[in-house]
């Protein structure tokens, strides 16, 4: 089937940065990142848009970029949502068939989907995500429909994720006055988990955790179908005020201080001796017992993951068979791979990117992730959207009922 | 109907329950019940077999037709089962005086069953007693004869107790899967029925949030000749109340849900732990929403009961007319006795009761009341008005806060001055010390109190106990605090750093100190009292100074953990 190469642009409105990735997906599906646009953002906190002008002018900004980067002229983007109010429920509906008919009908399925959809969900929240797990004929799992079967109750399990109506809107919004159109919105950790999860990584269970800058998104994938979602609005950005808190350093020393010299391992033997920052002209202008910083960053992050741990269903984390993929600028720390295993004592994964051509290096930082994360979403919607009826198909369907 | 308050019912004590078994049926949903333990209620075995009987061991036991039968059964002749309850009724009445609710267990078909059901619901209900009737129906492979014996003494039943419930034998198989034992059958069967009388003792001795009481029960059973729907189910843990719903809804009585679209009037009770939420139930009754039509009457009740643990139960009972029942068999009979209106079952109650004793009994026991009722009534008025009144007061000079508490004892009744005092007194005192269980509080208990308050005053009009007192005292504080909280938001980041450095200062250095290698460069541009004060309001957050709270679990998660833990 061969199918022409199509273009997505992936975008994620971050709490430290706006990214914006083309990505090209050939008739082989795989997949060759184009360009990217990344900036600096202003005006977002914890996920959430909160000086809408400054966050426009980042997003231009990007734009802008990705635009020169990719050669690319950029229409409609899929975004990335995130913020705490958006959170993941489990559902299931039931459908029991009627007398007088054995078999389970499609709108037996869709009645059975309906009941399973509708969740009930504060008044100002809307649904983003329905997310089909699996269904279950008469108590059995069957992992695709089971129309046609001989049945008695036919259930479905959904995935629901929904969130307040207004603050995705307003992100939105902010898209098209670019103006770009939004082709799809995606639940962060949602995008995440198809960049570093295989159908492998989720059939036999993984979870997938995105400490970004501002939140700690996290999605829980079981027996090949998502399991929880959600999202912590803890982030980097917490670690530094932390140590902006604790040793009253500046914002920018805390945030440098951070990223070079801070460790969450709780290794005592490296949390000896002091953390200098040397300045332009060679002064140690900043010193701070390691001992102090390590345990400030560790305590944070320590308490994030557990955050994430608690909220993931009983017996969600012992049922994880291939590890916890950790991803987001924040991952990067040093040590939380063994602060991480401490929590979950699963094995631990920073993923790589899988079959993506073009210039490897800058991708495979796990702070794109969730940019890219959405031209795999993009191109799974694809398929799913392409195959079902193909025109010869449909033309033959046509002809049939019209006799 | 009208001659029945709320008062006295709610006041139902667990030793005026009583649970009979009637037949060989009876004694094994008796043995079930006694197995899976009821507290409080009493148990009562009769039957004409004396072996079945000897065989019984949970209460009393009270054999039929001594002179008649000789110990032996009534050998399937309902004739016979009539006149052997009527040898032992001085007996079975002297058992029943006094008792408000007498379940009545009974297998029909067989001839004890068939023939004495009837006679024993006559007699508890001469005896004032509310009687609910749990029938089983014989198996269809039981024979014409059979069936219509239990069909007879069925509507004899319909008429002359408060609430019928019948379960088909046929639908056994059901409850349990093809392969299993028929032990396991029966057992379940009589598990289900065991359940449906806790779940009713539940509903009429537990005092709810919401009350539902004889006579929401009864006007949900109030249909003529009409056939009890019911259903109750219990879940715990995760996504209990959808869960607690779908096996109510399984329940075979209900057939899914499907008989519930022609209900006119639904009696819904809800009973949960101490962590029941306002969610849950929202959640909860939106589900059974699909089920219920749009015009039917729905009584709703809800209860805490701390025994329940993390379990929450839910109850569904309705009334069909007889003719909505699809079940076809009995039809043709229940129609014969129709025309019986004076026997009505809900007009039954109260026309029986009359000239009964029941009146003594049901005007004795809101006697003692009336004193605590004025006592309730008074809780919640004093809670709800000084509570803004002490607020401005303490704002302008915080301390003397001990001072604006006398005020309001005056409005309340005097007895409740200590408890008034006791209560309010944590406010003033968490804050200023240490604030952050105090603010984490409110965030989190919003929902709960609300709800709570917005029942209390629904509760104290229908009745007051002591339970109700301690839970109307127990969310007087939570009200407080919620608005509270707003009010002193400003003024007391404004003031407390005045009062702090003098108490906190020698707490400073000790952690500070060790934090900073060289506090020359830093402290200086640091805020200094409160880096080791944790209290919420004064806190310095960083970046993230002036947003709203990021509380998750009561923790304030925009504080550093390393400070929070520290303390």
């Amino acid at each position: 089937m061969p199918r022409r190469t199509k273009i997505h642009v992936g975008l994620e409105i971050g709490t430290s940065k706006t990214c914006l990735v083309v990505g090209e997906v050939k008739p082989d599906t795989a997949v060759k990142i184009l360009g990217i646009g990344v900036t600096k953002t202003a005006g977002v906190r914890k996920g959430e848009i909160y000086d809408f002008p400054q966050a426009r002018a980042c997003l231009k900004d990007a734009l802008v970029k990705a635009e020169d980067a990719s050669d690319v002229e950029i229409g409609s983007v899929f975004l990335a949502i995130t913020g705490s109010h958006i959170q993941g429920v489990n559902n299931r509906g039931t459908f029991r068939l009627p007398e007088g008919e054995p078999t389970v009908a499609p709108e037996h399925v869709k009645e059975a989907s309906e009941i399973a959809r509708d969740v009930h969900i504060p008044p100002d929240h809307v649904y983003i995500h329905n997310i089909i797990r699996n269904y279950r004929l008469d108590g059995l799992e069957h992992h695709t429909s089971p129309v046609g079967l001989f049945g008695k109750t036919v259930e479905s399990d959904f995935h629901i994720v929904h969130g307040i109506g207004t603050r995705i809107q307003n992100s939105i919004k902010l898209v098209r006055e670019m103006p770009l159109e939004v082709d799809d919105v995606v639940f962060s950790p949602i995008a995440t988990a198809q960049l570093a999860l295989d159908r492998e990584h989720r059939d036999r269970g993984a979870l997938v955790i995105d400490i970004g800058g501002g939140t700690t998104d996290y999605a829980l994938y079981l027996d090949g179908s998502i399991a929880a979602s959600g999202c912590i609005p803890v982030g980097g950005d917490h670690v530094t005020n932390d140590i902006h808190l604790v040793t009253g350093l500046p914002f920018s020393k805390a945030e440098k201080l951070k990223i070079l010299e801070g460790d969450a391992s709780a290794d005592p033997a490296r949390s000896l001796g002091t953390a200098k920052l040397i300045d332009d002209r060679g002064f140690a202008e900043v010193e701070v017992r390691r001992s102090i910083l390590n345990e400030v960053i560790r305590q944070r992050l320590e308490e994030t993951l557990k955050l994430v741990y608690h909220r993931l269903p009983e017996g969600g984390v012992e049922a994880i068979g291939s590890g916890v993929f950790l991803t987001g600028g924040t991952s990067l720390m040093r040590g939380f791979s063994e602060l991480a295993f401490d929590v979950f004592k699963r094995d631990i994964y920073r993923p790589e990117t899988p079959e993506i051509s073009g210039n490897r290096n800058s991708f495979k930082d796990p702070k794109y992730a969730t940019a890219i994360g959405l031209i795999r979403y993009a191109q799974i919607l694809e398929t799913e959207r392409a195959t079902p009826p193909g025109i010869i198909k449909k033309i033959s369907r046509l002809f049939w009922f019209g006799k | 109907m009208i001659s029945y308050t709320r008062d006295p019912q709610q006041t139902i004590p667990t030793s005026s329950v009583k649970i009979i078994g009637l037949g060989g049926a009876g004694a094994n949903m008796l043995e079930r019940v006694a197995l899976d333990g009821l507290e409080g209620a009493e148990l009562l075995a009769t039957n004409t077999d004396i072996r079945a009987l000897s065989a019984f061991v949970g209460g009393q036991k009270i054999q039929l037709g001594r002179n008649l039968t000789k110990g032996l059964g009534a050998g399937g002749d309902p004739e016979l089962g009539q006149q052997a309850i009527l040898e032992a009724e001085d007996e079975i009445r002297s058992s029943l005086k006094g008792r408000r609710i007498v379940f009545l267990c009974v297998g029909l078909g067989g001839g004890t069953g068939s023939g004495a059901a009837p006679i024993i619901t006559r007699i508890a209900r001469e005896e004032g007693a509310f009687v609910v009737v749990f029938a089983t129906m014989p198996f269809a492979f039981e024979g014409r004869r059979r069936r219509e014996q239990a069909d007879t003494a069925l509507n004899e039943l319909a008429v002359l107790s408060n609430a019928l419930v019948t379960f088909d034998n046929n639908r056994m198989g059901e409850l349990v899967l093809a392969k299993q034992g028929i032990h396991e059958a029966f057992s379940a069967a009589d598990h289900m029925i065991c359940e449906s009388i806790k779940a009713v003792i539940r509903l009429v001795i537990r005092p709810g949030l919401i009350n539902v009481g004889l006579d929401d029960l009864m006007s949900a059973l109030r249909t003529n000749r009409s056939r009890c729907l019911f259903g109750s189910g219990l879940a715990k843990g995760k996504d209990r109340a959808a869960r607690a719903l779908r096996n109510a809804l399984a329940s075979p009585l209900l057939d899914q849900g499907a008989l519930l679209k022609d209900a006119q009037t639904v009696l819904v009770h809800l009973s949960g732990g101490e962590d029941l939420t306002l969610y849950e139930i929202e959640l909860l009754m939106q589900g059974l929403q699909k089920f219920v039509p749009e015009k039917a009457h729905v009584l709703f009740g809800a209860a805490v009961d701390p025994a329940m643990a993390d379990s929450l139960s839910i109850t569904l009972i309705s009334a069909l007319p007889e003719d909505h029942l699809a079940a076809a068999p009995r039809d043709s009979l229940s129609k014969a006795s129709r025309e019986n209106p004076l026997l009505d079952p809900s007009d039954g109650f109260t026309s029986y009761s009359d000239p009964e004793p029941e009146p003594e009994e049901f005007e004795e026991e809101p006697e003692p009341e009336p004193e605590p009722e004025p006592l309730a009534k008074v809780v919640p008025l004093t809670r709800y008005e000084p509570e803004p009144e002490p607020e401005p007061e303490i704002q302008p000079e915080p301390e003397p806060e001990p001072e604006p508490e006398p005020k309001f004892i005056p409005q309340a009744a005097p007895k409740e001055e200590p408890p008034v005092q006791v209560a309010p007194e944590p406010e003033p005192e968490p804050k200023p010390e240490q604030p952050a269980p105090f603010i984490a509080d409110p965030e989190e208990d919003d929902e709960p109190p609300f709800a709570e308050t917005t029942y209390a005053p629904r509760n104290t009009k229908g009745k007051s106990e002591d339970e109700m007192d301690a839970f109307t005292f127990f969310d007087n504080p939570a009200p407080a605090k919620a608005p509270a909280k707003k009010l002193w938001g400003k003024p007391v980041t404004d003031e407390l750093p005045e009062q702090k450095p003098a108490s906190s200062q020698p707490e400073r250095p000790r952690e500070a100190i060790p934090s900073v290698e060289q506090p020359k460069l830093k402290l200086g541009g640091k805020p200094p009292g409160n880096q080791s004060e944790l209290s919420f309001e004064s806190a310095p957050r960083g970046r993230f100074e002036g947003q709203s709270p990021n509380v998750v679990d009561g923790e304030d998660l925009d504080l550093p953990p390393f400070l929070r833990k520290k303390r």
